[in-house]
Protein backbone atom coordinates (compact mmCIF):
# COMPACT_ATOMS: atom_id res chain seq x y z
CA UNK A 1 0.00 0.00 0.00
CA UNK A 2 2.87 2.37 0.31
CA UNK A 3 3.29 2.67 -3.55
CA UNK A 4 -0.20 4.63 -3.46
CA UNK A 5 1.48 8.03 -2.37
CA UNK A 6 0.61 11.36 -3.89
CA UNK A 7 -2.46 11.82 -5.00
CA UNK A 8 -3.08 9.52 -8.34
CA UNK A 9 -4.55 5.91 -7.53
CA UNK A 10 -2.37 2.94 -9.23
CA UNK A 11 -4.32 0.14 -7.65
CA UNK A 12 -5.02 -3.12 -9.20
CA UNK A 13 -1.73 -3.88 -10.85
CA UNK A 14 -0.67 -7.06 -12.09
CA UNK A 15 1.54 -7.31 -9.51
CA UNK A 16 -1.40 -7.82 -7.01
CA UNK A 17 -2.82 -10.12 -9.28
CA UNK A 18 -0.61 -12.33 -9.41
CA UNK A 19 0.04 -12.36 -5.02
CA UNK A 20 -3.59 -13.22 -5.00
CA UNK A 21 -2.85 -16.37 -7.10
CA UNK A 22 0.08 -17.05 -4.96
CA UNK A 23 -1.80 -16.85 -2.28
CA UNK A 24 -4.75 -19.32 -3.59
CA UNK A 25 -2.33 -21.82 -5.06
CA UNK A 26 -0.82 -21.92 -1.29
CA UNK A 27 -4.24 -22.10 0.50
CA UNK A 28 -5.10 -24.93 -2.41
CA UNK A 29 -1.46 -26.89 -1.81
CA UNK A 30 -2.15 -27.09 1.97
CA UNK A 31 -5.32 -28.13 1.74
CA UNK A 32 -4.66 -30.63 -0.23
CA UNK A 33 -2.04 -32.06 2.02
CA UNK A 34 -4.50 -31.55 5.06
CA UNK A 35 -7.05 -33.64 3.32
CA UNK A 36 -3.97 -36.56 2.43
CA UNK A 37 -3.40 -36.32 5.97
CA UNK A 38 -6.69 -36.30 7.18
CA UNK A 39 -7.35 -39.63 5.24
CA UNK A 40 -4.30 -41.74 6.34
CA UNK A 41 -5.28 -40.89 10.37
CA UNK A 42 -8.99 -42.14 9.02
CA UNK A 43 -6.54 -44.83 7.60
CA UNK A 44 -4.72 -45.46 10.56
CA UNK A 45 -7.94 -45.16 13.04
CA UNK A 46 -7.13 -41.95 14.48
CA UNK A 47 -10.10 -40.07 14.11
CA UNK A 48 -10.05 -37.30 15.90
CA UNK A 49 -6.97 -35.82 14.22
CA UNK A 50 -8.36 -37.10 10.81
CA UNK A 51 -11.41 -35.08 11.51
CA UNK A 52 -9.28 -32.18 12.46
CA UNK A 53 -7.16 -32.28 8.99
CA UNK A 54 -10.60 -33.22 6.95
CA UNK A 55 -11.41 -29.47 8.43
CA UNK A 56 -8.69 -27.47 7.68
CA UNK A 57 -8.94 -29.28 3.80
CA UNK A 58 -12.27 -28.56 3.51
CA UNK A 59 -12.09 -25.02 4.57
CA UNK A 60 -8.95 -24.50 2.43
CA UNK A 61 -11.07 -25.45 -0.83
CA UNK A 62 -14.26 -23.57 0.54
CA UNK A 63 -11.92 -20.47 0.95
CA UNK A 64 -10.65 -21.03 -2.84
CA UNK A 65 -14.59 -21.45 -4.19
CA UNK A 66 -15.73 -18.88 -2.28
CA UNK A 67 -12.81 -16.38 -3.87
CA UNK A 68 -13.71 -17.89 -6.97
CA UNK A 69 -17.26 -16.88 -6.24
CA UNK A 70 -16.61 -13.07 -5.71
CA UNK A 71 -14.26 -12.66 -8.26
CA UNK A 72 -15.52 -10.19 -10.32
CA UNK A 73 -14.75 -9.72 -14.10
CA UNK A 74 -11.31 -7.65 -13.91
CA UNK A 75 -12.13 -4.03 -13.52
CA UNK A 76 -12.13 -1.56 -16.69
CA UNK A 77 -8.94 0.99 -15.46
CA UNK A 78 -11.25 4.13 -16.59
CA UNK A 79 -15.27 4.54 -16.61
CA UNK A 80 -16.35 5.92 -19.93
CA UNK A 81 -19.29 8.58 -19.81
CA UNK A 82 -22.09 7.12 -21.41
CA UNK A 83 -22.54 8.06 -24.91
CA UNK A 84 -26.36 8.36 -25.76
CA UNK A 85 -28.02 8.36 -29.37
CA UNK A 86 -29.85 11.13 -29.78
CA UNK A 87 -32.84 11.61 -32.16
CA UNK A 88 -34.46 14.92 -33.51
CA UNK A 89 -37.94 14.14 -34.78
CA UNK A 90 -39.30 17.08 -37.21
CA UNK A 91 -43.19 17.68 -38.19
CA UNK A 92 -44.18 20.15 -40.94
CA UNK A 93 -47.44 21.94 -39.02
CA UNK A 94 -49.17 22.60 -42.93
CA UNK A 95 -49.17 18.93 -43.66
CA UNK A 96 -48.26 17.24 -40.85
CA UNK A 97 -44.89 15.44 -41.95
CA UNK A 98 -43.29 13.44 -39.70
CA UNK A 99 -39.46 12.61 -40.04
CA UNK A 100 -36.98 11.55 -37.67
CA UNK A 101 -33.11 12.23 -38.10
CA UNK A 102 -30.00 11.95 -35.64
CA UNK A 103 -29.64 14.91 -33.49
CA UNK A 104 -26.90 17.77 -34.65
CA UNK A 105 -25.84 20.24 -32.64
CA UNK A 106 -28.18 23.54 -32.70
CA UNK A 107 -31.14 21.33 -32.73
CA UNK A 108 -33.68 22.28 -29.52
CA UNK A 109 -37.13 21.68 -29.33
CA UNK A 110 -39.58 24.50 -31.37
CA UNK A 111 -36.68 25.16 -33.52
CA UNK A 112 -37.81 26.13 -37.26
CA UNK A 113 -35.66 24.09 -39.20
CA UNK A 114 -35.57 22.70 -42.94
CA UNK A 115 -38.10 23.10 -45.34
CA UNK A 116 -41.13 20.56 -45.46
CA UNK A 117 -40.21 18.43 -48.76
CA UNK A 118 -44.02 17.69 -49.56
CA UNK A 119 -45.12 21.30 -48.96
CA UNK A 120 -43.47 25.10 -48.91
CA UNK A 121 -43.81 24.91 -45.53
CA UNK A 122 -41.26 24.78 -42.78
CA UNK A 123 -41.01 22.17 -40.30
CA UNK A 124 -40.44 22.45 -36.63
CA UNK A 125 -38.64 19.97 -33.84
CA UNK A 126 -41.14 18.54 -31.63
CA UNK A 127 -38.98 16.07 -30.11
CA UNK A 128 -35.62 15.70 -29.09
CA UNK A 129 -34.77 12.49 -27.67
CA UNK A 130 -32.54 9.29 -26.38
CA UNK A 131 -33.38 6.86 -28.76
CA UNK A 132 -34.74 3.61 -27.29
CA UNK A 133 -32.50 0.74 -25.58
CA UNK A 134 -33.25 -2.66 -26.86
CA UNK A 135 -33.89 -4.71 -24.36
CA UNK A 136 -31.25 -7.36 -23.72
CA UNK B 1 11.17 -51.18 3.11
CA UNK B 2 10.59 -51.15 5.73
CA UNK B 3 13.42 -48.67 6.53
CA UNK B 4 11.60 -46.65 3.48
CA UNK B 5 8.44 -46.68 5.28
CA UNK B 6 9.53 -45.42 8.63
CA UNK B 7 11.48 -42.27 6.73
CA UNK B 8 7.99 -41.69 5.17
CA UNK B 9 5.89 -41.56 8.94
CA UNK B 10 8.87 -39.17 10.59
CA UNK B 11 8.24 -37.42 7.24
CA UNK B 12 4.24 -37.07 7.95
CA UNK B 13 5.13 -36.03 11.67
CA UNK B 14 6.97 -33.21 10.09
CA UNK B 15 4.09 -32.53 7.54
CA UNK B 16 1.80 -32.43 10.52
CA UNK B 17 4.01 -30.31 12.56
CA UNK B 18 4.35 -27.39 10.25
CA UNK B 19 0.50 -27.51 9.12
CA UNK B 20 -0.06 -27.23 12.93
CA UNK B 21 2.22 -24.08 13.55
CA UNK B 22 0.75 -22.41 10.04
CA UNK B 23 -2.68 -23.07 10.87
CA UNK B 24 -1.98 -21.51 15.02
CA UNK B 25 0.02 -18.86 12.69
CA UNK B 26 -2.66 -17.96 11.19
CA UNK B 27 -5.50 -17.56 13.83
CA UNK B 28 -3.02 -15.44 15.33
CA UNK B 29 -2.68 -13.10 12.46
CA UNK B 30 -6.38 -13.13 12.21
CA UNK B 31 -6.86 -12.42 15.95
CA UNK B 32 -5.09 -9.05 15.40
CA UNK B 33 -5.14 -8.24 12.22
CA UNK B 34 -8.61 -8.90 11.27
CA UNK B 35 -9.38 -4.86 11.28
CA UNK B 36 -6.09 -4.37 9.29
CA UNK B 37 -7.08 -6.67 6.45
CA UNK B 38 -10.70 -5.25 6.44
CA UNK B 39 -9.47 -1.75 6.11
CA UNK B 40 -6.80 -3.01 3.37
CA UNK B 41 -9.58 -4.58 1.49
CA UNK B 42 -12.20 -1.71 1.60
CA UNK B 43 -9.20 0.53 0.96
CA UNK B 44 -8.33 -1.31 -2.35
CA UNK B 45 -11.97 -1.26 -3.46
CA UNK B 46 -12.02 2.80 -2.53
CA UNK B 47 -8.61 2.89 -4.61
CA UNK B 48 -10.33 1.24 -7.34
CA UNK B 49 -13.38 3.12 -8.08
CA UNK B 50 -11.27 6.42 -6.87
CA UNK B 51 -9.48 5.90 -10.43
CA UNK B 52 -12.73 5.29 -12.45
CA UNK B 53 -14.02 8.84 -11.01
CA UNK B 54 -10.31 10.37 -11.82
CA UNK B 55 -11.07 9.21 -15.25
CA UNK B 56 -14.28 10.63 -15.71
CA UNK B 57 -13.52 13.93 -13.63
CA UNK B 58 -10.54 13.97 -17.04
CA UNK B 59 -13.00 13.70 -19.69
CA UNK B 60 -15.14 16.41 -17.97
CA UNK B 61 -12.21 18.85 -18.28
CA UNK B 62 -11.35 17.89 -21.76
CA UNK B 63 -14.74 18.24 -22.74
CA UNK B 64 -15.25 21.43 -21.72
CA UNK B 65 -11.73 22.93 -23.03
CA UNK B 66 -12.53 21.12 -26.05
CA UNK B 67 -16.28 22.51 -26.62
CA UNK B 68 -14.90 26.19 -25.67
CA UNK B 69 -11.96 25.24 -28.10
CA UNK B 70 -14.77 24.53 -30.99
CA UNK B 71 -17.90 26.92 -30.03
CA UNK B 72 -16.07 29.92 -27.80
CA UNK B 73 -12.93 30.24 -31.00
CA UNK B 74 -10.84 31.98 -28.17
CA UNK B 75 -7.52 33.94 -28.83
CA UNK B 76 -5.68 32.16 -25.70
CA UNK B 77 -5.52 28.77 -24.68
CA UNK B 78 -8.69 28.50 -22.55
CA UNK B 79 -6.96 25.42 -20.25
CA UNK B 80 -5.86 27.32 -17.18
CA UNK B 81 -8.95 28.94 -16.97
CA UNK B 82 -10.87 26.17 -17.45
CA UNK B 83 -8.61 24.54 -14.27
CA UNK B 84 -8.89 27.44 -12.20
CA UNK B 85 -13.08 27.24 -12.90
CA UNK B 86 -13.30 24.12 -11.96
CA UNK B 87 -11.25 24.57 -8.05
CA UNK B 88 -14.38 27.24 -7.71
CA UNK B 89 -16.14 27.38 -4.32
CA UNK B 90 -19.01 28.85 -2.67
CA UNK B 91 -18.85 29.63 0.72
CA UNK B 92 -22.66 29.38 2.89
CA UNK B 93 -23.97 32.00 4.47
CA UNK B 94 -24.04 31.46 8.69
CA UNK B 95 -26.60 29.73 9.80
CA UNK B 96 -26.59 30.60 13.41
CA UNK B 97 -29.25 33.70 13.38
CA UNK B 98 -31.27 31.75 10.96
CA UNK B 99 -33.81 35.30 10.55
CA UNK B 100 -32.55 36.17 6.52
CA UNK B 101 -30.28 33.73 6.10
CA UNK B 102 -32.45 32.87 2.52
CA UNK B 103 -31.37 36.19 1.06
CA UNK B 104 -28.02 36.07 2.25
CA UNK B 105 -27.49 32.74 0.68
CA UNK B 106 -29.84 34.46 -2.79
CA UNK B 107 -27.17 36.96 -2.61
CA UNK B 108 -24.64 34.28 -2.71
CA UNK B 109 -25.82 32.66 -5.61
CA UNK B 110 -26.11 35.82 -7.77
CA UNK B 111 -22.81 36.59 -7.62
CA UNK B 112 -21.82 33.29 -8.55
CA UNK B 113 -24.27 33.03 -11.33
CA UNK B 114 -22.75 36.22 -12.22
CA UNK B 115 -18.98 35.52 -11.55
CA UNK B 116 -19.71 32.18 -13.90
CA UNK B 117 -21.26 34.17 -17.05
CA UNK B 118 -18.18 36.11 -16.64
CA UNK B 119 -15.73 33.56 -16.97
CA UNK B 120 -17.24 32.39 -19.60
CA UNK B 121 -17.15 35.30 -21.30
CA UNK B 122 -13.89 35.37 -21.28
CA UNK B 123 -13.56 32.05 -22.59
CA UNK B 124 -15.50 32.20 -25.12
CA UNK B 125 -16.17 35.25 -26.47
CA UNK B 126 -17.52 34.54 -29.89
CA UNK B 127 -20.42 32.41 -28.20
CA UNK B 128 -23.35 33.56 -28.54
CA UNK B 129 -25.76 33.24 -25.25
CA UNK B 130 -27.15 30.29 -25.65
CA UNK B 131 -23.94 28.57 -26.32
CA UNK B 132 -22.61 30.85 -23.42
CA UNK B 133 -25.75 28.92 -21.13
CA UNK B 134 -24.85 25.79 -22.13
CA UNK B 135 -21.03 26.13 -21.69
CA UNK B 136 -21.56 27.47 -18.50
CA UNK B 137 -23.68 24.14 -17.72
CA UNK B 138 -21.18 22.15 -18.68
CA UNK B 139 -18.06 23.70 -16.68
CA UNK B 140 -20.63 23.68 -13.84
CA UNK B 141 -20.85 19.78 -14.11
CA UNK B 142 -16.74 19.39 -14.41
CA UNK B 143 -16.56 20.93 -11.81
CA UNK B 144 -19.35 18.98 -9.82
CA UNK B 145 -17.17 16.14 -11.17
CA UNK B 146 -14.23 17.62 -9.77
CA UNK B 147 -15.63 18.43 -5.85
CA UNK B 148 -16.62 14.32 -6.16
CA UNK B 149 -12.89 13.28 -7.08
CA UNK B 150 -11.27 15.53 -4.59
CA UNK B 151 -13.50 14.53 -1.92
CA UNK B 152 -13.50 10.88 -2.30
CA UNK B 153 -9.70 11.15 -2.37
CA UNK B 154 -9.15 12.94 0.54
CA UNK B 155 -11.43 10.32 2.84
CA UNK B 156 -9.12 7.71 0.93
CA UNK B 157 -5.57 9.58 1.80
CA UNK B 158 -7.24 10.22 5.77
CA UNK B 159 -8.14 6.81 6.01
CA UNK B 160 -4.89 5.07 4.70
CA UNK B 161 -2.90 7.80 6.58
CA UNK B 162 -4.52 7.26 9.50
CA UNK B 163 -5.76 3.52 8.84
CA UNK B 164 -8.93 4.16 10.88
CA UNK B 165 -11.82 1.65 9.90
CA UNK B 166 -14.44 4.33 10.57
CA UNK B 167 -12.89 6.83 8.08
CA UNK B 168 -12.37 4.12 5.74
CA UNK B 169 -16.42 2.78 6.22
CA UNK B 170 -17.71 5.90 6.26
CA UNK B 171 -16.71 6.08 2.74
CA UNK B 172 -16.96 2.59 1.76
CA UNK B 173 -20.66 2.46 2.30
CA UNK B 174 -21.64 5.41 0.70
CA UNK B 175 -19.89 5.11 -2.53
CA UNK B 176 -22.20 2.99 -4.54
CA UNK B 177 -24.89 5.86 -4.12
CA UNK B 178 -21.88 8.75 -4.96
CA UNK B 179 -20.58 6.71 -7.96
CA UNK B 180 -24.44 6.87 -9.21
CA UNK B 181 -24.50 10.35 -8.96
CA UNK B 182 -20.85 10.91 -10.58
CA UNK B 183 -22.18 8.88 -13.23
CA UNK B 184 -25.23 11.22 -13.80
CA UNK B 185 -22.97 13.94 -14.33
CA UNK B 186 -20.52 12.30 -16.41
CA UNK B 187 -23.80 11.73 -18.59
CA UNK B 188 -24.19 15.81 -18.78
CA UNK B 189 -21.11 16.77 -19.63
CA UNK B 190 -22.98 15.15 -23.67
CA UNK B 191 -26.15 16.88 -23.10
CA UNK B 192 -24.63 20.10 -22.22
CA UNK B 193 -21.70 19.92 -24.64
CA UNK B 194 -24.62 20.20 -27.54
CA UNK B 195 -27.74 21.58 -26.05
CA UNK B 196 -29.83 18.42 -25.62
CA UNK B 197 -32.43 18.59 -23.45
CA UNK B 198 -31.97 16.65 -20.27
CA UNK B 199 -34.49 15.36 -17.51
CA UNK B 200 -35.03 18.21 -15.81
CA UNK B 201 -36.42 19.70 -19.00
CA UNK B 202 -39.57 18.09 -18.54
CA UNK B 203 -40.93 21.03 -16.29
CA UNK B 204 -40.07 23.52 -19.58
CA UNK B 205 -41.12 21.02 -22.11
CA UNK B 206 -44.88 20.90 -20.49
CA UNK B 207 -44.71 24.83 -19.97
CA UNK B 208 -43.42 25.29 -23.90
CA UNK B 209 -46.47 22.71 -24.72
CA UNK B 210 -48.59 24.99 -22.95
CA UNK B 211 -47.23 28.46 -24.65
CA UNK B 212 -47.52 26.74 -28.25
CA UNK B 213 -45.67 29.70 -30.22
CA UNK B 214 -47.47 32.67 -28.70
CA UNK B 215 -45.68 35.21 -28.16
CA UNK B 216 -43.82 35.40 -25.10
CA UNK B 217 -41.94 38.13 -22.63
CA UNK B 218 -39.29 38.54 -20.44
CA UNK B 219 -40.94 39.25 -16.80
CA UNK B 220 -37.59 38.05 -14.66
CA UNK B 221 -33.87 37.19 -15.65
CA UNK B 222 -33.83 34.76 -17.64
CA UNK B 223 -37.22 34.22 -17.42
CA UNK B 224 -40.18 34.58 -19.99
CA UNK B 225 -43.89 34.35 -20.07
CA UNK B 226 -47.01 34.24 -22.13
CA UNK B 227 -50.21 34.41 -21.93
CA UNK B 228 -52.30 31.83 -23.24
CA UNK B 229 -56.52 31.20 -23.28
CA UNK B 230 -57.84 27.80 -21.91
CA UNK B 231 -61.81 26.75 -21.21
CA UNK B 232 -62.04 30.65 -20.46
CA UNK B 233 -59.51 31.08 -18.18
CA UNK B 234 -56.49 33.24 -18.62
CA UNK B 235 -53.37 31.24 -17.93
CA UNK B 236 -50.51 33.00 -17.68
CA UNK B 237 -47.22 30.04 -18.45
CA UNK B 238 -43.62 31.12 -17.36
CA UNK B 239 -40.39 28.90 -18.20
CA UNK B 240 -36.72 29.63 -17.94
CA UNK B 241 -35.80 31.39 -21.23
CA UNK B 242 -34.67 28.74 -23.95
CA UNK B 243 -32.58 27.00 -25.98
CA UNK B 244 -29.25 27.65 -23.30
CA UNK B 245 -28.96 25.94 -20.52
CA UNK B 246 -30.78 27.80 -17.88
CA UNK B 247 -33.25 27.47 -14.76
CA UNK B 248 -33.70 30.96 -14.77
CA UNK B 249 -35.17 32.36 -11.78
CA UNK B 250 -38.59 31.11 -11.46
CA UNK B 251 -38.90 32.89 -7.95
CA UNK B 252 -38.81 36.10 -9.31
CA UNK B 253 -40.69 35.13 -12.14
CA UNK B 254 -43.86 34.06 -10.01
CA UNK B 255 -43.07 36.73 -8.08
CA UNK B 256 -43.30 39.74 -10.54
CA UNK B 257 -46.51 38.10 -12.47
CA UNK B 258 -48.28 38.02 -9.28
CA UNK B 259 -47.23 41.42 -8.37
CA UNK B 260 -48.48 42.74 -11.50
CA UNK B 261 -51.87 40.87 -11.29
CA UNK B 262 -52.26 42.25 -7.53
CA UNK B 263 -52.75 39.20 -6.21
CA UNK B 264 -55.96 38.24 -8.53
CA UNK B 265 -54.68 34.52 -8.94
CA UNK B 266 -56.98 31.51 -8.68
CA UNK B 267 -53.92 29.42 -8.45
CA UNK B 268 -50.47 28.80 -8.88
CA UNK B 269 -49.74 25.29 -10.49
CA UNK B 270 -45.63 24.08 -10.66
CA UNK B 271 -44.46 21.69 -13.09
CA UNK B 272 -40.82 19.74 -12.07
CA UNK B 273 -38.86 16.83 -12.02
CA UNK B 274 -39.12 14.62 -9.03
CA UNK B 275 -37.40 11.75 -7.79
CA UNK B 276 -38.60 8.39 -8.02
CA UNK B 277 -38.74 5.71 -5.60
CA UNK B 278 -37.45 2.41 -6.15
CA UNK B 279 -40.73 0.54 -7.90
CA UNK B 280 -41.87 3.78 -9.60
CA UNK B 281 -42.04 4.17 -13.12
CA UNK B 282 -40.10 6.40 -15.36
CA UNK B 283 -41.56 9.46 -16.36
CA UNK B 284 -45.15 8.65 -13.88
CA UNK B 285 -46.87 11.71 -12.78
CA UNK B 286 -48.08 12.90 -9.61
CA UNK B 287 -50.37 15.80 -8.37
CA UNK B 288 -49.60 17.49 -4.87
CA UNK B 289 -49.49 20.43 -3.42
CA UNK B 290 -46.89 22.88 -2.64
CA UNK B 291 -44.05 24.43 -4.79
CA UNK B 292 -42.51 22.06 -6.81
CA UNK B 293 -39.13 23.32 -7.34
CA UNK B 294 -35.90 21.73 -6.16
CA UNK B 295 -32.23 23.82 -6.00
CA UNK B 296 -30.80 25.16 -3.09
CA UNK B 297 -34.47 26.95 -1.90
CA UNK B 298 -33.76 30.66 -3.15
CA UNK B 299 -36.17 30.54 -5.26
CA UNK B 300 -38.92 28.04 -3.66
CA UNK B 301 -38.53 30.63 -1.02
CA UNK B 302 -39.80 33.47 -2.56
CA UNK B 303 -42.71 31.19 -4.44
CA UNK B 304 -43.78 30.73 -1.21
CA UNK B 305 -43.83 33.75 0.28
CA UNK B 306 -45.59 35.54 -2.63
CA UNK B 307 -48.25 32.75 -2.78
CA UNK B 308 -49.10 32.97 0.99
CA UNK B 309 -49.22 36.83 0.85
CA UNK B 310 -51.25 36.63 -1.97
CA UNK B 311 -53.35 34.03 -0.45
CA UNK B 312 -52.82 32.42 -3.56
CA UNK B 313 -52.86 28.26 -3.55
CA UNK B 314 -50.19 26.03 -5.03
CA UNK B 315 -50.73 22.97 -6.90
CA UNK B 316 -48.28 20.77 -8.19
CA UNK B 317 -47.08 18.19 -11.16
CA UNK B 318 -44.28 16.11 -10.74
CA UNK B 319 -42.73 13.83 -13.43
CA UNK B 320 -40.99 11.46 -11.91
CA UNK B 321 -37.52 10.49 -12.99
CA UNK B 322 -34.22 8.28 -11.60
CA UNK B 323 -31.14 10.41 -10.43
CA UNK B 324 -28.91 9.06 -13.38
CA UNK B 325 -32.04 10.79 -15.39
CA UNK B 326 -31.60 14.67 -14.12
CA UNK B 327 -28.57 15.67 -15.92
CA UNK B 328 -28.38 12.99 -18.95
CA UNK B 329 -30.08 13.35 -22.56
CA UNK B 330 -33.97 13.23 -22.18
CA UNK B 331 -35.36 9.44 -22.65
CA UNK B 332 -38.21 8.88 -24.74
CA UNK B 333 -39.99 8.13 -21.79
CA UNK B 334 -39.61 11.19 -20.12
CA UNK B 335 -40.17 13.00 -23.22
CA UNK B 336 -43.98 10.91 -23.69
CA UNK B 337 -44.54 12.05 -20.18
CA UNK B 338 -44.34 15.56 -20.80
CA UNK B 339 -47.54 14.88 -23.06
CA UNK B 340 -49.37 13.66 -19.76
CA UNK B 341 -47.97 16.12 -17.65
CA UNK B 342 -49.71 18.83 -20.29
CA UNK B 343 -52.96 16.88 -19.57
CA UNK B 344 -52.16 16.89 -15.46
CA UNK B 345 -51.67 20.93 -15.85
CA UNK B 346 -55.18 21.16 -17.75
CA UNK B 347 -57.61 18.59 -15.71
CA UNK B 348 -55.95 20.90 -12.59
CA UNK B 349 -57.05 24.48 -13.72
CA UNK B 350 -60.75 22.85 -14.89
CA UNK B 351 -61.21 21.06 -11.50
CA UNK B 352 -59.96 24.21 -9.56
CA UNK B 353 -60.82 27.02 -11.48
CA UNK B 354 -64.03 28.26 -13.03
CA UNK B 355 -63.93 31.03 -15.87
CA UNK B 356 -63.14 34.26 -16.04
CA UNK B 357 -60.01 32.80 -13.59
CA UNK B 358 -56.36 33.68 -13.99
CA UNK B 359 -54.21 30.92 -13.21
CA UNK B 360 -50.39 30.49 -12.90
CA UNK B 361 -48.46 27.69 -14.68
CA UNK B 362 -44.51 27.67 -14.14
CA UNK B 363 -42.48 24.58 -15.90
CA UNK B 364 -39.01 24.72 -13.28
CA UNK B 365 -36.18 23.22 -14.44
CA UNK B 366 -32.94 23.46 -17.09
CA UNK B 367 -34.40 24.38 -20.03
CA UNK B 368 -31.39 23.08 -22.30
CA UNK B 369 -32.49 22.18 -25.67
CA UNK B 370 -35.74 23.96 -25.47
CA UNK B 371 -37.28 27.11 -26.47
CA UNK B 372 -40.64 28.41 -26.43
Amino acid sequence: MKRMSGTTPTAGSASQNLLTLAAMILVGALALVSLYMGFRAYGDGEIETAFMYLIIGASGFIAIGYSFFRAKPPAKDTLEPKKYDVITTLECPQCNLKRVRNFQRGDYIFKRDEPCSRCDGQMVITAIHTKKEEKK
Amino acid sequence: MFQLLGQLGQAENEIQMILQTLFSFAFIIYLFYAQRIQAMTMLRQIEVTLRKIKGLRDDGKEASIKTIREIGKPDRDPTPMVERFLEHFIIEPVGMDPAGVVQKLGKILNVRESTFEKEVDLMAPNATESEKNNMENLLEASLALNIFYKVIRHYYLLGKKTMNIYIIMQIHMILPMILEQIEAYSAALQAFQDGIPIGDSVGPIVAAKLINGTSTREVAKEMVAAEIEYEGRRVIVTKANGPGGTVGKPGDAITNIMNENKGKITMLITVDAAGMLEGEQVGEIAEGVGAAIGGPGVEKYKIELVATEHNVPMYAVAIKQGMEHVVAPLVQPLFEATDKAVASVKGLILDYSKEGDTIVVAGIGNTVGVAQ
